[in-house]
């Protein structure tokens, strides 16, 4: 199970929650990104990690109403709202995107929360998201450019 | 040792919102609408002040009569005065709370030190006019406030004569005083309104207001504060000028300064106030982090991709500071959706805090954060998945 986790820099705390590769101790194959805020999420970019090759993708941003960047998680929560429409368009199960959030210290309730996706997953027919185009699949870092 | 007593109080002041969210939903944590629980108690001040208006008295004669006969005599005259009083403390209480969360969170970084530098404004003339909401009652706590202000005053260096004289309208105290004292109360509160535009206008949806829960729930508060009888304001002793008071009740919101008057000298007290304050305007400017360690939250000013921006304003609608402004766009951008492109976004620098909000925004590829680029994500997730084979 491969697993990108998109975390805000100012929600959850993920020290002594990840090893030496940025994988989630508890859940190996959960690989965590620090980014510099969860509205930051283009959502596109959960959806091209599905096509790349992993079986889900989340974000977690701060606690609702806590934003630091004042909106932030809200507005992640319309698109992600968004993304899961335009993921049924395109045959894709939106079970395989989600959204969390946590305060710098709820450790414990977003590891628990990224178990229970990872049960979701593990719980919906294989394989995730079949490259819409190869090429993409293929190398999914030139999408971008 | 700043950061590192900083980095405590951030970690205990979320901690804090750990505990709260376990007995109210985080949409209901009073400790995320500070400044709006701030701004309804200036409103019910405001509504309440305008009451108090009809009554008062301003003479050092009628000054007193007529809040005695407001509280006694005018039917629920008292619920008045007292809701005037409590929403007074509430209100420096949520103020207090709002600028010390707000630093300890570290919501003074980046482009957000004119909140900061007009909230340090708000506190000072917030704190000025509830001082002269004591002394406007003009019994013998007014009248002690009054004498302690004015040496406070006084021991300003050069021009501390002066400002007395232009504090009291007199050398000492005379019927010149209330009258310019009602309309320092007045005029200051009414200004608070111009500094809180400065302190709103580049927030998108700021948070005035509280949820409507916590809104009747003070509002109940205020009342039974100002009802019962043991919290009621009481009348007080009528100020005697020339006799000297030694003992009246002391407001531990507003009045801290002056107890502290009673056992320093007036000019050490007011030096000291004003170096808080001075470090107050300060705090956002004082270094707290090095800013090459501080990774994603330092990913620089977000910037438009001209060719690829098609005018079309999410990241306008979404900026949650104002930072992107539409322009008429000057020449078609390169992509086919930005060919016909009849505007285009122009961040401003110096209003952006790299939060990188538009980036999510924008479905055209058009905005970047410098040291957070796309294509770098991109590939970092393309070699995170192919790290491991699949299952």
């Amino acid at each position: 199970m491969k697993v990108i986790g998109f975390v805000c820099d100012w929600a959850v705390s993920t020290e002594g929650l990840v090893d030496g590769r940025g994988e989630l101790k508890a859940y190996p194959g959960v690989h965590i990104v620090r980014i510099p805020c969860s509205g930051f999420m283009r959502p596109d970019w959960l959806e091209q990690s599905l096509r790349a090759g992993a079986d889900g993708a989340f974000v977690t941003g701060c606690p609702y109403g806590d934003c630091l960047n004042r909106e932030g998680n809200y507005l992640m929560r319309d698109r992600m709202e968004q993304l899961a429409r335009r993921l049924q368009r395109r045959r894709v199960d939106p079970g395989r995107v989600a959204m969390f959030a946590h305060g710098l210290h709820d450790q414990q309730a977003f590891l628990a929360e990224v178990g229970a996706f990872l049960r979701r997953l593990e719980s919906l027919p294989q394989p995730a998201a079949r490259p819409v185009r190869p090429a993409v699949g293929a190398a999914a870092g030139e999408a971008a450019e | 040792m700043y950061r590192r007593a900083l980095t405590w109080l951030l970690r205990q002041t979320v901690k804090l919102d750990v505990y709260i969210n376990r007995i109210y939903p985080s949409d209901w944590n009073p400790l995320y609408y500070t400044g709006g629980l701030a701004h309804f108690f200036l409103f019910l001040l405001v509504l309440s002040g305008i009451l108090l208006f009809f009554y008062y008295v301003a003479s050092l004669d009628g000054a007193y009569a007529s809040i005695r006969y407001l509280s006694e005599e005018v039917p629920y005259g008292f619920l008045l005065r007292g809701l005037h009083r409590y929403a007074a403390d509430g209100f420096i209480v949520a103020v207090l709370l709002h600028l010390f969360r707000n630093w300890f969170t570290d919501r003074y970084l980046f482009a957000r030190d004119g909140p900061w530098i007009s909230g340090m404004f708000l506190l000072i003339l917030g704190g000025f006019v509830g001082v002269n909401g004591y002394q406007l009652v003009w019994d013998q706590r007014a009248q002690a406030v009054t004498e302690i202000f004015v040496a406070i005053l006084g021991a300003v260096p050069l021009a501390g004569a002066t400002l007395v004289r232009l504090f009291l309208g007199s050398e000492g105290i005379s019927a010149a005083m209330l009258p310019r004292i009602l309309f320092l109360h007045v005029g200051v509160a009414s200004f608070l309104y111009v500094l809180l535009w400065w302190h709103y206008v580049r927030l998108r949806h700021p948070k005035i207001w509280p949820p409507a829960t916590w809104v009747l729930l003070l509002l109940g508060l205020l009342v039974l504060l100002s009802a019962l009888p043991g919290t009621r304001p009481t009348a007080g002793v009528p100020a005697q000028p020339g006799v000297r008071v030694t003992a009246y009740p002391l407001d531990v919101f507003f009045l801290l300064p002056f107890w502290l008057a009673s056992y320093l000298p007036p000019g050490v007290v007011g030096a000291g106030l004003a170096g808080l304050l001075l470090l107050g305007y300060l705090i956002p400017y004082l270094k707290r982090e090095d800013e090459s360690r501080m990774g994603p939250r330092h990913a620089g000013v977000a910037q438009v991709i001209d060719g690829n921006c098609t005018g079309c304003e999410l990241c306008y609608y979404d900026c949650p500071y104002d930072a992107i402004v539409m322009v008429p766009s000057p020449h078609p951008g390169l992509t086919k959706a930005a060919a016909s492109r009849k505007l285009l976004a122009v961040v401003i620098d110096s209003r952006c805090v790299e939060c990188g909000i538009c980036v999510g925004a924008c479905p055209f590829q058009a905005l970047e954060l410098p040291r957070f680029l796309e294509a770098d994500l991109m590939r970092r997730i393309a070699e995170l998945v192919r790290a491991r084979a699949p299952a």
